[in-house]
């Protein structure tokens, strides 16, 4: 990659994201089509980047930091507060969604590895599109936006376990139980630093200046993604609990602010990257997996709105809402795709539908969903009569 | 009066308070992790939509909080007082930063003789200073609680400001 081809990546990055801005969409649909478009493969009118080492690289920084600051977000303590409301509505997604994304994978692949990754990519909804859209559309004093984030906050959970294995997961029975082994010992021990070492982890990182509190913090989070990847296990782990170590040691929000603007440029190459590898050629083939994952996205989705919902003494109105907010899939549906990329004991074809698959299903869920949920207090008067309450 | 003030925990997002005013009015304050505050008003508990979306940034969430809490105007109970005062009243006056008393005793001050005003207390972080005595010190920051007739008062304030001399 060239600084001239760098050049144009960036300004159409920009121009793209801006567009989607204007509609009110999230910008993660808009940098994949950047890819897509800029990408070796169909459409080809445009094709000025090829996937190499220097795209390799820039993703896998791009991935770390997502996960980063996804791990900073994650104290424990949180969690711990937060759990009661979380358990319900969380664990109706995961049986529904994952349930009716593991159809769709065993419809795709048959029953393998493969058909677990799909489940996965299906299950998972994008916090960070439901958030900034919850926020843009003047949601967060709504009832049901507390369950749309506890279920988000659960499928994060859930998720971080699925990223253990699924980059190197899936040889044999043994391999998969070893690696998930190596995966639990991993995080609890990183659990374990968070609680004890974090403080003092803290309070040196405090004492730095800022140039070297930079380079430092920077170096933990790679350093721990490359142990992670020593281990056998994906540097996304490692980066998650970094993140997750950093999170209970006081210099958190320092690390955020410090940090916003280099996980939102490598972020946007990150998802850039991966979609330099999406075929659209391929939609021959991915093309009713797409359609029929999207339709169970809507179904699945707004089903788990109803459930849960009801079950929160929500209204039918307010359950519709709800569900419109987990209809869109994003950032961990493309890391998911991005890790098994990696994974060798999927083979080739499969590796390049399921990034095929996810770059395309993230495309429609992110722009189709959020125009749903856009929507759907206005479906709600109409498909729900008003009951007036005064 | 009782209210109901919900509170809820938005995971990724903040906390979440809200109640209902006596009118019907939905008030919900959002506060994001980092810090931001959002006030959203649904005109009627039932709305779908909120009829207004304040967007506030730390220090502007906090203004708008002392002013809502009556930190630049007297509280009721005060005027409540005032009834009872008769002309007197009872003013909470904030030393200019300025004004040129700062640093002098009470009692160097003298502003019983010179406006006609007591000062009754000293409001100051940490601590007030309740019954204000002859050798307290006027410090920068500080609020002045005074009793004095109306007019008595407006010149105290003239006072405060410009200093001995200049006034009359």
């Amino acid at each position: 990659m060239t600084l001239a081809e760098l050049s144009v990546t960036i300004a159409l990055l920009g121009v793209l994201g801006l567009v989607a801005g204007r509609f009110g969409l999230s910008a993660i649909p808009a940098y994949l089509l950047a890819g897509i478009i800029l990408g070796p493969n169909e459409p080809k009118f445009l094709s000025l980047v090829q996937p190499s080492e220097v795209t390799a690289f820039v993703a896998e920084v791009g991935l770390i930091f997502l996960l980063f600051f996804l791990g900073l977000e994650f104290s424990v303590e949180r969690l711990v507060r937060s759990g009661r409301h979380v358990g319900l509505g969380g664990a109706l997604d995961l049986l529904v969604n994952a349930g009716l994304g593991a159809l769709v994978g065993v419809a795709a692949f048959g029953f393998s590895f493969a058909a677990i990754v799909l489940a996965a990519c299906i299950y998972v909804s994008s916090s960070a599109i439901a958030v900034k859209a919850l926020i843009d559309f003047r949601r967060l004093a709504d009832d049901e936006t507390d369950l749309v984030l506890a279920i988000l906050l659960f499928e994060d959970i859930a998720i971080a376990a699925v990223l253990g294995f699924v980059a190197t997961g899936g040889g044999g029975l043994g391999e998969t139980a070893r690696v998930s082994a190596t995966a639990l010992l991993f995080v609890f021990a990183s659990l374990a630093a968070s609680r004890w070492l974090g403080p003092a982890i803290g309070r040196l990182l405090s004492r730095l200046e800022l140039e070297f509190f930079l380079l430092a913090v920077f170096g933990f989070v790679v350093g721990m993604s490359a142990l992670a990847k020593q281990l056998d296990l994906s540097d996304a782990v490692g980066a998650l609990m970094a993140g997750i170590v950093l999170s209970d040691s006081g210099v958190r929000e320092e690390i955020e602010q410090r940090f916003f603007a280099l996980r939102d440029v490598f972020g946007a190459l990150f998802f850039f990257a991966f979609a330099l590898t999406i075929d659209v050629a391929k939609i021959g083939e991915v093309g009713w997996i797409v359609l029929l994952a999207v339709i169970v996205t809507f179904v699945g989705k707004t089903g788990v709105g109803f459930l849960a919902g009801g079950l929160g003494r929500l209204t039918a109105r307010q359950s519709l809402n709800a569900g419109a907010a987990l209809v869109a899939h994003g950032e961990f549906t493309v890391i998911l795709a991005q890790l098994a990329a990696g994974n060798l004991a999927l083979t080739v074809s499969q590796r390049g539908d399921i990034a095929a698959f996810a770059g395309l299903y993230v495309l429609a869920t992110a722009t189709l969903g959020v125009v749903f949920m856009k929507e759907s207090k206005v479906l709600g008067r109409r498909l729900f009569s008003v009951r007036v309450v005064d | 009066m009782t209210f109901d003030l919900k509170q809820t925990r938005l995971p990724g997002v903040g906390v979440k308070y809200g109640f209902t005013t006596a009118s019907g009015s939905r008030v919900t304050v959002i506060q994001h992790n980092d810090g931001d505050r959002d006030v959203y008003v649904h005109r009627r508990a039932s709305d779908d939509d909120p009829a207004v979306v304040l967007e506030l940034a730390d220090d502007e969430a906090r203004q708008l909080g002392a002013l809502l809490g009556g930190a630049y105007e007297r509280p009721r109970i005060v005027e409540e007082l005032e009834m009872a005062l008769g002309e007197l009243s009872i003013e909470w006056t904030p030393v200019p930063e300025t004004s040129p008393w700062i640093g002098r005793t009470l009692a160097d001050c003298a502003f019983r003789v010179r406006a006609g005003v007591t000062v009754i207390a000293i409001l100051r972080d940490p601590e007030p200073v309740s019954g204000a005595q002859p050798d307290d010190v006027i410090k920068q920051g500080d609020t002045l609680v005074v009793v004095g007739k109306a007019g008595q008062v407006r010149d105290f304030r003239r006072l405060l400001t410009a200093g001995p001399d200049e006034s009359a």
